[in-house]
């Protein structure tokens, strides 16, 4: 038979049990708002019964353990989508950048200052005599010139721009692997007696997707210790188990940040920027060794072809002054050509008699050498088939800048409401409900509420029996 | 399906940042008229846009090259009209002068009205428009004739772009008109039709024209028109290669000179004689004349031609960028209203709790 005592315990641990679950429903609602909190719950199960004769009488309950809810799959695709939403992110702004340096909705830009250039010539032949038109050609060649240097350092900007995004990931990279190994201490400390660190594991679970937004990482759970080792890229080990090692950032020639990798520290360095394709860096990098780096070439290769091509047909012809005409652009030929040192030649900047109009000497009203040149606008000279005019060339790259910019907010778009909706099954897996929380905080409360009820009625039942006598 | 606060949360955030992203990019619509503000919002249109701005801004230069083209004609032909009308005086004036009614003093009298005509013969081979001669050829600076009627001028023709890939040219050359060279059958050799458009094409026609140059001199050099007296009552013939100068058509100036002799040497046979290439210059004239009205009339078509495919761009243009303001508009109103809605219903929903319900 069970003993009044017994019930004093019960009473007890039932209090103990429902305080317990009342502090976790508390913390489950403080963590309402934490970013990769999961709910947690208190496992409650039953004491061991005693044997009485052939019966056996229950004892109460007791704690089993606090455990979060989560599933780890989910937590596995929101790492992986978050990656790939970060690799679009990353590409995203700079794109946009990117084309609104080649956007002429608004602005009038290289398109039509090519236009104006060409149409100088056209009216220098109208009238090759004339100091105003010979002024309008060389003042549309310094703007050509202008314009296309500030659409040069406006893709050196973005470049510098990508370049940072990548500066600062490593950083970022850095500070999470660095707590990641912190939390790894820990949560082998914790569970080595046996609970489970479930806010540990949220931070720890949180920080690998933040790890993951910014490059890519492939990562493995120890079973035994519960710690996890992260290697990013292919070859560049971030954490194994307690320690953690350091990404480094390092400019190259061509003015790009690469991410380094020490083997140890101080050790030989590796380039593993090759080895990103997902993940803010990733995109960043992506964007950056293609698109970006391409369009300067093209924008280049343009300039220089024109410049070049001008030139030619220049040095052919006249001048106001019947002499053979000079370079109508300072071109270096020694292949160290840069938009930036792109510019008309002194000699016509300062007298623009040296613009030359005619393809015989004294003859002020010859027009041929004019009309080549304008001619040269039609001419197919661009592309490695050479069968793209510089209108058509420049006008293919807006239109490619506006596709790559078009699908990429198409996929970003999409790619957002995928993730949007792991997180939502997250949500509903992990998060915490307010009013289930209050349901359960009166559930606990009115438990707590019984259980002291029990110790109440043993203490009377002991009166009761110690009072026997006197009745 | 469990819902929790978050969800809710973030379902309604995401529902009004989505509304309020399509009235931005609506209004932004209405307010500038485009429905094309970055490439991306439709690559290939901006694409067709900026080949049509610039195909818009050639025309415009076209449509100025034949203004100027025709101005420089429109010229030429006004002084070639009194060119005609100062040959026909002459004929007149030597139709009076081969009649036996007339004495050698009215002779004399017609021949220093012929000699005013020669001057303003010379003065309109030598007009210009504004600064530049319009008969010197290519050295539009310079006297194209001097006093006694000598060309200085070179056979340069200024050819002016009036649509992509066609040149017309707005000059006739003095020797042309005035000196009867290069018309009909003849031996000099002409300026190509065809204009260099590119440098290669640039450097063989400073080559051919070097050539060309030079076997012209050589022809003039072999067939040097004699001066003087004796030569004075002679006279060219249209249409028939005249074996001394190698020429078909009339010098006018030589014409009148010697018309102007004759008559006041009293050479009645001569002032007979100046009759017949008197006409013979008229048609010269009428010639070149049909020449310069065939160019306008080129010039007129392709301005026509331009003025239509300027309008029909821009028609285009417009169809690709431009917002369809009635569209906008009621958009505009649709997606005001769904954002009130998302707004109420969303206080409504984030409101409601069981923790309302405990007190």
């Amino acid at each position: 038979m069970a003993k009044i005592h017994g019930l004093l315990d019960i009473g007890r641990r039932g209090m103990a049990v429902s305080q317990t679950a009342l502090t976790t429903t508390s913390h489950n609602i403080a963590n309402k708002s934490t970013e990769g909190f999961s709910r947690q719950r208190v496992d409650v199960m039953t004491n061991p019964a005693i044997g009485d004769g052939n019966k056996r009488v229950g004892t109460g309950s007791r704690l089993s353990g606090v455990n979060r809810t989560n599933n780890p799959w989910i937590e596995r695709q929101i790492e992986r989508e978050g990656s790939n939403l970060a690799f679009l992110e990353g590409r995203s702004g700079a794109l946009q950048r990117l084309e609104s340096t080649f956007n002429e909705q608004s602005v009038k830009g290289l398109n039509n200052s090519m236009t104006e250039f060409f149409n100088g010539f056209r009216e220098l032949a109208n009238n090759p005599e004339s100091l105003t038109t010979r002024t309008v050609v060389r003042d549309n060649a310094n703007a050509l010139v202008k314009n296309f240097q500030d659409m040069d350092r406006q893709i050196v900007t973005v470049t510098n721009e990508l370049n940072s995004v990548i500066a600062t990931g490593v950083k970022e990279v850095n500070a999470h692997s660095k707590e990641i190994a912190t939390l790894n201490e820990k949560i082998h400390s914790l569970e080595i007696t046996g609970a489970i660190a479930n806010d540990e594991r949220d931070r720890r679970d949180l920080l690998v997707k933040k790890l993951s937004e910014k490059i890519d990482i492939s990562y493995s759970e120890d079973s035994t210790s519960g710690m996890i080792n992260i290697t990013a890229g292919k070859t560049g080990v971030l954490v194994t188990g307690t320690s953690s090692s350091e990404l480094k950032t390092t400019n190259n020639e061509n003015n790009q940040t690469q991410v380094m990798y020490e083997m140890s520290a101080g050790g030989t360095r590796s380039d593993i920027t090759e080895q990103f394709k997902r993940g803010a860096l990733g995109g960043a990098i992506e964007l950056r060794d293609g698109m970006v780096a391409g369009l300067r070439d093209d924008l280049s290769d343009l300039s220089y072809n024109i410049a070049s091509e001008v030139n030619k047909a220049h040095l052919e012809g006249f001048d106001r002054y019947s002499k053979q005409a000079v370079n109508f652009f300072e071109l270096p030929q020694d292949g160290t050509f840069a938009i930036e040192n792109l510019k008309v030649n002194d000699a016509i900047n300062s007298d623009v008699g040296r613009i030359a109009a005619a393809a015989r000497p004294n003859a002020p009203g010859d027009n041929t050498t004019a009309n080549v040149i304008h001619s040269l606008q039609f001419k197919p000279v661009m592309g490695e088939e050479r069968t793209f005019t510089f209108d058509n060339f420049y006008n293919s790259k807006v239109g490619e800048v506006g596709v790559m910019s078009q699908k990429s907010q198409a996929n970003l778009e999409s790619q957002k409401s995928i993730l949007d909706q792991i997180k939502n099954v997250r949500e509903g897996v992990s998060g915490v409900s307010l009013d289930e929380e209050a349901q359960k905080m009166i559930e606990f409360q009115k438990s707590y509420e019984a259980s002291a009820r029990v110790i109440r009625m043993a203490d009377e039942m002991f009166d009761t029996v110690l009072n026997l006598k006197r009745l | 399906m469990r819902v929790t606060d978050k969800m809710a949360q973030t379902q309604v955030l995401n529902n009004i940042q989505k509304n309020r992203s399509e009235l931005a990019q609506l209004q932004n619509q209405a307010a500038t008229g485009k429905k094309l503000a970055t490439p991306s919002d439709d690559p290939m249109g901006t694409t067709k846009v900026l080949s049509n701005r610039t195909d818009l801004k050639n025309s415009e230069q076209f449509e100025k090259n034949i203004f100027s083209a025709k101005m420089f004609l429109d010229t030429t032909e006004a002084t070639l009209s009194q060119l005609g009308e100062a040959i026909i005086r002459s004929k007149e004036l030597a139709l009076q002068g081969a009649s036996d009614t007339v004495g050698d003093t009215q002779r004399s009298m017609i021949g220093s009205e012929i000699g005013q005509i020669y001057n303003s013969v010379l003065e309109m081979s030598n007009r210009r428009i504004g600064e530049r001669y319009l008969f010197g050829g290519f050295k539009t600076q310079a006297t194209p004739f001097n006093r006694d009627g000598e060309y200085q001028g070179d056979d340069g023709e200024m050819k002016i772009q009036n649509q992509q890939g066609n040149f017309v040219a707005m000059n006739l050359t003095g020797d042309r008109v005035f000196l009867g060279r290069a018309i009909g059958k003849d031996d000099y050799i002409r300026q190509p039709e065809a204009v260099p458009l590119s440098t290669d094409q640039l450097q063989e026609y400073k080559l051919s024209e070097a050539e060309r140059e030079f076997q012209n001199n050589q022809k003039l050099a072999d067939r040097i028109e004699t001066r003087g007296p004796a030569s004075v009552g002679h006279v060219q013939t249209l249409g028939k290669v005249d074996p001394v100068t190698g020429g078909a058509g009339v010098n006018i100036f030589s014409l009148i000179r010697s018309l102007d002799v004759a008559l006041k040497t009293n050479d009645k046979l001569a002032i007979q004689d100046a009759l017949e290439p008197l006409d013979q210059a008229l048609n010269q004239i009428s010639l070149v004349r049909a020449e310069i009205g065939g160019r306008v009339n080129q010039l007129s078509v392709t301005g026509d031609a331009l003025q239509k495919s300027i309008i029909d761009n821009k028609t285009v243009t417009s169809q690709i960028e431009d917002a369809d303001m009635f569209q906008t508009m009621s958009n505009l109103t649709k997606t005001d209203t769904t954002l009130k809605g998302t707004l109420e219903t969303s206080s409504r929903m984030l409101n409601n709790s069981l923790l309302n319900f405990l007190k």
